[in-house]
Order: C-alpha cells, then sequence, then structure tokens
C-alpha cells in the first residue's frame, strides 16, 4: 500500500468513527440514555418498517378480550354505526 | 385521548386496544416507569395481561371501551400497533386515518383534527365517564 493510499485509509477510518460516535450521541439525545438507545435498536428499530395499513384499506379483524378476563369480541363489531378510533397501546 | 374521548364519544366509538408492553421489566425499562411505579414484567399468560390492562383502567380512572390483544399478538400484527398507535375506522370498516408509530409519531391531534373535519369542533368540559364497555 502506498503512502497516499495509507493516508486515505486511516483518514476515512477516522471519519467512520467520528461519524459512529456522531449517530451514538444522537441516538443518545433522542433516547435519553446509553440504555436506552440499545432498547431503542433491540426493541423499537425492528418495528420501524412496520404499518403496512394505508387510508381505504379494509381494517382488520382482531379477537380481543375484555377486561373481565371471560368475554371474547371482534373489533369489527364495534365499526359499522359510527366513526370508530381505535386506540392501541400498553401500560409501560 | 381521554379529553378527545369526553368531546367526541357522542359522535365517534372509542376503542382502546391493549398490546403486549412497552417496557417491561425484562425488556427496555424506563427509568420514568420506576418513578412512577408502572413496573411490569411482559405478560407471559393472557390472565397476566388481563391483569395488568385492568390495573391501568383502575389507575388511571381510564374511561374508553377497552379490549385486550390475544397472546398471539393478532391484534398488534394486523394494525402494526405496537408501541402504540392511532387509527380511525370509517362506518364502511375501512381506514380513514393511520397514525404513526408512537411514542414519537403517535399524534392525539391528527384524530381531534380528522374529528373536526368530520363533525366540527367540540370541546366539552364535562368530566362525567361512563362506565367501561366489555
Amino acid at each position: 500500500m502506498s503512502p497516499k493510499s495509507k493516508k486515505i485509509a486511516k483518514w476515512s477510518g477516522i471519519g467512520v468513527v467520528i461519524l459512529l460516535v456522531a449517530v451514538f450521541l444522537g441516538l443518545c439525545k433522542m433516547a435519553g440514555s446509553p440504555r436506552d438507545v440499545y432498547g431503542m435498536v433491540r426493541y423499537a428499530f425492528p418495528h420501524m418498517h412496520r404499518g403496512k395499513l394505508h387510508l381505504g384499506d379494509d381494517a382488520p379483524d382482531a379477537s380481543l378480550l375484555a377486561l373481565d378476563g371471560t368475554i371474547h369480541f371482534h373489533l369489527r363489531e364495534r365499526t359499522g354505526a359510527r366513526p370508530l378510533v381505535v386506540i392501541f397501546g400498553s401500560y409501560t | 385521548m381521554v379529553k378527545i374521548y369526553n368531546d367526541y364519544k357522542d359522535h365517534a366509538d372509542f376503542l382502546t386496544v391493549y398490546v403486549r408492553e412497552a417496557h417491561p421489566t425484562d425488556e427496555w425499562q424506563m427509568k420514568s416507569n420506576v418513578k412512577e411505579d408502572v413496573c411490569y414484567a411482559q405478560p407471559k399468560t393472557l390472565e397476566q395481561r388481563v391483569a395488568i390492562a385492568n390495573d391501568f383502567v383502575r389507575r388511571q380512572k381510564y374511561p374508553m371501551p377497552f379490549g385486550i390483544d390475544d397472546m398471539s399478538d393478532a391484534a398488534d400484527l394486523a394494525y402494526s400497533a405496537w408501541p402504540e398507535r392511532l387509527y380511525v375506522i370509517d362506518e364502511h370498516g375501512r381506514i380513514a386515518y393511520a397514525g404513526g408509530m408512537g411514542p414519537f409519531n403517535y399524534d392525539p391531534a391528527e384524530v381531534r383534527a380528522w374529528l373536526t373535519k368530520r363533525f366540527g369542533p367540540v370541546t366539552q368540559t364535562s368530566s362525567a365517564t361512563p362506565p367501561v364497555k366489555p
């Protein structure tokens, strides 16, 4: 490897490291802490490509359980009469 | 969302669907959840999901109709729901509004805007809440 090539490789490596550090710091700022960056990469990133439903698509049905833990019903049972606002989430 | 529910419950139906936990103690727990004593492991059984959902409704005095996703995460998978997401389904059973993935793109204001466009602006001060339907 010529001296010029070595110099290019060296600065390319430094550039990549600086870029990775910048990305990491950006994620830390977004997520809150390095631990949260891990959580984001481990748990959130795999879901970011999801969301295939588009306006006008038929709303999928799903079987749901009532709070009493015994009664099952279908999401579609709640549609039809009026617009249905659906809020998906969890406690944490 | 509760404010939007109270404003528009006479015009639209609402359904909250509990999906698998976003920040359980055995996965990606948040400091804010520790601070607020909202600490649960990821449920391994439907009974555990039901228990957490009931804790949520009771502690938050949550007024909206409620359903719980099954352990195959069918609703989550069908709607790309995790960790949180909003939709409006019209009277014909079609997606009329599809929100982005929470928390960064979870925007109740967009739902209010949809409802406002459809039904006009509504703001009620009543805090009366109906019982939760199964």
